[in-house]
């Protein structure tokens, strides 16, 4: 057992991470040990992170607050598990207000909804929507826009979807994502009624802040433990200059874990329009990296030990001198 | 001579190949006279001056483009070395034709590479005119990720209290939220919000139906935008069309299925016609149903979605051979 553990972990644990420790108390559900297996393999790749918890991860990200960016985190944090190699079922269940499949450049590709598949007008695996880029992510649209939801089933009907999706054939999935609509009505009930884990994002302003607290007290009424938060459009330039809310003081105001902290980016916007997840920049950006750093503690179910301040000036070289 | 010279400037400023074609012969004419008589200072002294000439002009040339510019400085490097050592003179014309003949070369590859990309119909050009993006032309390369913890752009410094993102060093603060804080915090939200997740969404006005505690009912405008309660299916039907792996959705079956009773009725309407009308009337009465068809669908929605729950049970309340009812039907829709 030693040694195989030893051969799951090849790389030695870095000790240069402060801001993702290798918690090595929570158990650990080592994949399956395969006889071709050799420790050679997997030094030509990179590393990975070790899934923790149960399959299927059912993972609900909601805000109480609209508009401070759970479509944005649910993209991308979705498609950074699929690079990482986890398979992945993002369900939009922003009823009305469709988004995701525009952020992920998929809109055209959505032909039927779960409102098809409960009417029997569709099966599920026909409205499942395949990402060409990573066919191990999918998308999955509650609904049509300017179409009304039967809500008649109230949150039965996506546990019903998650139990359908445990009992594929191709397996189970390892993430289920549910983008949460804003606000704490039937929409926000329905989405959160599968899940057993919760991310929620925020943005460091009172308003945002203020949703939030009642959110996670509504989360956690209803059972859902595993909460920890991701603070985004975070200034460190106005943090600087006392303009806005340190990551640190939102994190004293709710008390959650940090799941990640994302800075306010350009690219954001850019890639909204482009229907490109950040996280596929080529070359990575801020933001871009700092969702795949969450994605990878999403994985581990870990939570961040540190988190950036504001920005020193870079040290200069020797050779600065001379312009370089 | 000057004017020889003036007649290769125009002939250099109108054509860029032209000009690589006529400067390959000009310096081994050149290196011709000088091998025939080498040994005469007077052709020495000439041979200079028409070097001279030749430099001046090229040096006219100079602002044209910058290639031209470095082809220049090389042809122009021959007198002076020229004029010390004159016996390395066909090593040189060597040379300097494996130097132009470079230069053609890649010049060649540039055009080639420019018309490729220009081609009409190529991917390149496709993402030119906006047909096609270049970011999303279909499966893209797999990324191989790098550890987002570790990587070119992520450098943590070696004190571990700064790290570099993207070019800039950020401080690293640590976090210092502890297990009892946490706690504090749910013990407050658990006094500030109690709550109990609804599990029954009812219109507004609707009664509450027994054995279903008020508390976890969701009442639902009757004007929300986009939520409603009424469903036409009941909820054993919706979690079997969810749970459905395999075969035709049922609704479309249940739609196939109603259709082909019609139709089976049709068929038996037209078998019993047939015993009595000739076969001449067996068509007038196919195109018939032929322009019946299209009412009939609509009605089949109606029908279905009535007896969504029961339809399976429905059919087999009703023989396929029923021909009165299918036959009122048919009265019923005609004009
Ligand atoms: N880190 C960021 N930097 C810059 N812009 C951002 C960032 N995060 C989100 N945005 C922008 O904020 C807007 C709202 O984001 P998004 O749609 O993800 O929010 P939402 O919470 O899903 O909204 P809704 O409540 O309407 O569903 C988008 O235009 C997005 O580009
Ligand atoms: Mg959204």
């Amino acid at each position: 057992m030693i040694s195989l553990q030893f051969l799951t972990t090849p790389y030695p644990p870095t000790p240069l991470k402060p801001f993702h420790s290798p918690n090595t108390l929570k158990p650990r559900f080592p994949k399956p040990y395969l006889p071709t297996f050799t420790v050679r393999s997997v030094l030509q790749w990179n590393r990975k992170p070790q899934l923790a918890g149960e399959t299927p991860r059912v993972v609900v990200i909601t805000s109480g607050k609209g508009g401070v960016g759970k479509t944005t985190t649910t993209a991308n944090v979705g498609l950074s598990l699929a690079r990482l190699g986890f398979s992945v079922v993002a369900i939009d269940a922003d009823v009305g207000l469709r988004n995701l499949d525009l952020l992920l450049g998929l809109e055209n590709r959505v032909n039927y909804t779960v409102i098809e598949v409960i009417n029997g007008d569709c099966r599920l695996d026909q409205a499942l929507v395949r990402d060409k880029r990573w066919s191990n992510f999918e998308l999955l649209c509650i609904s049509k826009p300017r179409s009304k939801l039967p809500m008649g089933f109230g949150g039965k009907a996506l546990v019903w979807l998650v139990d359908a999706l445990k009992a594929r054939e191709e397996g189970c999935p390892d993430f289920i994502i549910i983008d949460c609509p804003a606000g704490i009505d039937a929409g926000f009930i329905t989405a959160i009624t599968p899940a057993n884990e919760a991310v929620l994002v925020t943005t460091p302003d009172i308003t945002s802040l203020r949703d939030a607290d009642r959110v996670i007290g509504l989360l956690e009424c209803d059972g859902i433990r595993d909460i920890k938060m991701m603070v985004n459009r975070v200034r460190t330039d106005m943090i600087k200059g006392e303009d806005m809310m340190s990551v640190l003081d939102v994190q004293e105001m709710l008390g959650l874990a940090l799941l990640g902290v994302i800075p306010e980016d350009t690219e954001v916007i850019r890639s909204t329009n482009r229907g490109y997840p950040l996280v596929l920049n080529n070359p990575p950006t801020l933001a871009g990296l700092a969702f795949e750093q969450a994605a990878w503690r999403l994985v581990e179910q870990d939570s961040m030990k540190a988190v950036l301040m504001e920005e020193e000036p870079k040290k200069r070289g020797f050779f600065s001198f001379f312009g370089g | 001579m000057p004017s020889h010279v003036q007649e290769l400037r125009v002939e250099f400023a109108s054509s860029y190949r032209r000009f690589n074609c006529t400067r390959r012969f000009s310096p081994s004419q050149k290196f011709a006279l000088g091998a025939i008589d080498g040994s005469a200072s007077s052709s020495c002294q000439e041979q200079s001056s028409q070097d001279k000439a030749v430099k001046n002009e090229i040096d006219t040339l100079n602002f044209k483009d910058p290639v031209r510019k470095l082809q220049a400085t090389i042809s122009s490097l021959p007198p002076i070395v020229f004029a010390m050592r004159r016996h390395v003179g066909s090593n040189f014309a060597i040379g300097l034709c494996i130097a132009t003949a470079f230069l053609v070369m890649a010049v060649r590859i540039y055009m080639v590479r420019k018309s490729r990309y220009s081609r009409p119909g190529s991917v390149a050009d496709l993402v030119r005119r906006g047909q096609l993006r270049s970011d999303r032309r279909g499966i893209s390369r797999p990324l191989k990720y790098d550890d987002p913890f570790n990587n070119p752009l992520v450098k943590v410094g070696k004190s571990n209290t700064t790290v570099e993102m993207c070019g800039k060093v950020y401080r690293l603060a640590p976090v210092t939220l502890t297990e009892e804080e946490q706690t504090i915090h749910k013990r407050r939200r658990s006094r500030a919000y109690q709550w109990k997740r609804p599990t029954i969404f009812l219109k507004e006005g609707d009664f509450v139906p027994p054995n279903v505690d008020p508390d976890t009912v969701r009442w639902i405008p009757a004007n929300h935008p986009f939520a409603t309660t009424a469903s036409d299916i009941d909820e054993d039907l919706a979690q079997n069309n969810v749970y459905q792996q395999h075969g035709v959705p049922f609704r479309i079956q249940a739609e196939h299925d109603a259709l082909q009773r019609k139709l089976e009725a049709l068929q038996n309407d037209q078998k019993l016609n047939k015993l009595v009308i000739d076969s001449s009337n067996a068509k007038d009465f196919e195109r018939a149903f032929k322009s019946h068809s299209k009412p009939l669908e609509h009605g089949e929605e109606s029908f279905s979605n009535d007896h969504v729950g029961n339809s399976k049970s429905s059919s087999s309340e009703q023989p396929p051979n029923s021909f009165g009812s299918a036959a009122s039907s048919e009265e019923m829709q005609k004009p």
